[in-house]
């Protein structure tokens, strides 16, 4: 995979760091992943991006609730019409999720362990769309998937206490599944890390990324210092106006 | 939050009219970091092409590829707390009751 550096295709001068990590997100995409190959991620990646010319998805959005349209979704990616409403409704519509729609998700025949996976393929594919774009570079051409076998390992200590889906707690990180946390300290480790934790892969691969393109964790508070070239209050205003943009409520 | 802890920090008060109106926020080049958030989401192509000439302008190519890290950042990580329902935590639902309030997140839900 390559040919496609970010500065390869940016006027600009763009940090090594990101480089490597923009890389390293899109080699993790096309990998074989815990519970789906990496044929089927890289076709979660298509839909992903077709979903905001999806006409399902316009009406819906445009509807006062996103539960009165029915309707089939537009999309070439050749997935089941059940994953392509997950990754559709979570790039197009995520503050209207329910847990009433994640559970038909779930009758409907994905395993709780499959549709995190998504969730963090999405969330990945658009990281690096949303950074292309912003960047005002193309979107980068699929890559060929690579091979192998999804690993199918779910951690046994995976218990669903906080959230619609099982999550591992710091102290439940057991040796036969890679860390989600990484080397962060349990009083670092947010909600938002314990997400997708039940497929440990999918976080250490967003939060890799996240490191580079926003801060690491040690640097969010640490305002005596700057890490970037814009500083901590001009990056957090950038935040939350996306973030009110995208009705956040985290 | 880290927008208030940020200003505590620098001694500024940094506000929330950049984020829900015209405002700047008070934060240095805070229109043009707004405007190219804005545009970076939900603008036309024209729209992100001026908000990023102006951005660049305003905080140099450096900054500017920063502030796209940052859009990128957060236009994701909604997703992943959205769709595993993961709660907000205690400790930052008490100390953002006003910011809360202000931007309108509890008549969401």
């Amino acid at each position: 995979m390559s040919g496609e550096k970010l500065s390869d295709l940016a006027p600009f001068a763009i940090r090594a760091d990101l480089d490597r990590a923009y890389e390293r997100a899109w080699k993790h995409l096309a990998s074989p992943g815990t519970w789906w190959d990496g044929a089927h991620r890289l076709a979660m990646v298509r839909a992903c991006r077709e979903a905001p010319d999806c006409a399902l998805c316009r009406e819906r959005a445009a509807s006062l609730s996103p539960f009165a349209v029915e309707g089939v979704h537009d999309s070439t990616s050749g997935l089941p019409d059940n994953i392509v409403e997950v990754v559709h409704r979570i790039r197009t519509d995520s503050g209207r999720l329910t847990e009433s729609w994640f559970r038909r998700a779930i009758d409907g025949g994905l395993s709780e362990t499959e549709y995190v996976e998504i969730v963090g393929v999405v969330s990945v594919a658009t990281a690096l769309d949303t950074l292309a774009k912003a960047l005002g570079i193309p979107p980068r051409p699929l890559p060929e998937p690579l091979p192998g076998s999804p690993s199918r390992h779910r951690p046994a200590n995976a218990r669903r206490t906080l959230a619609w889906v099982a999550t591992l707690e710091p102290e439940d990180v057991a040796d036969d599944h890679p860390n989600p946390y990484g080397d962060k300290t349990p009083d670092l480790v947010a909600n938002i890390h314990r997400g997708m934790s039940v497929v440990p892969a999918e976080v250490a691969a967003f939060f890799e990324l996240d490191d580079v393109i926003y801060l690491p964790q040690f640097a969010l508070k640490d305002f005596a210092n700057e890490y970037r070239a814009i500083d901590h209050a001009q990056m957090e205003l950038v935040a939350a106006r996306v973030s009110l943009i995208n009705r956040c409520r985290y | 939050m880290l927008l208030r802890e940020s200003g505590e920090h620098y001694g500024e008060t940094y506000t929330l009219d950049g984020v829900t109106g015209d405002g700047d926020g008070g934060v240095p080049h805070g229109r043009q970091l707004l405007d190219f958030a804005q545009a970076a989401i939900g603008g036309t192509e024209i729209q992100l092409r001026r908000a990023r000439e102006a951005l660049i302008a305003a905080v140099g190519e450096e900054g500017f590829v920063d502030a796209a890290g940052v859009v990128a950042s957060f236009n994701a990580v909604v997703r992943i707390a959205d769709a595993t329902g993961i709660p907000v935590e205690n400790f930052k639902l008490e100390r953002t009751v006003e910011e809360r309030a202000a931007l309108g997140i509890d008549d969401w839900h």
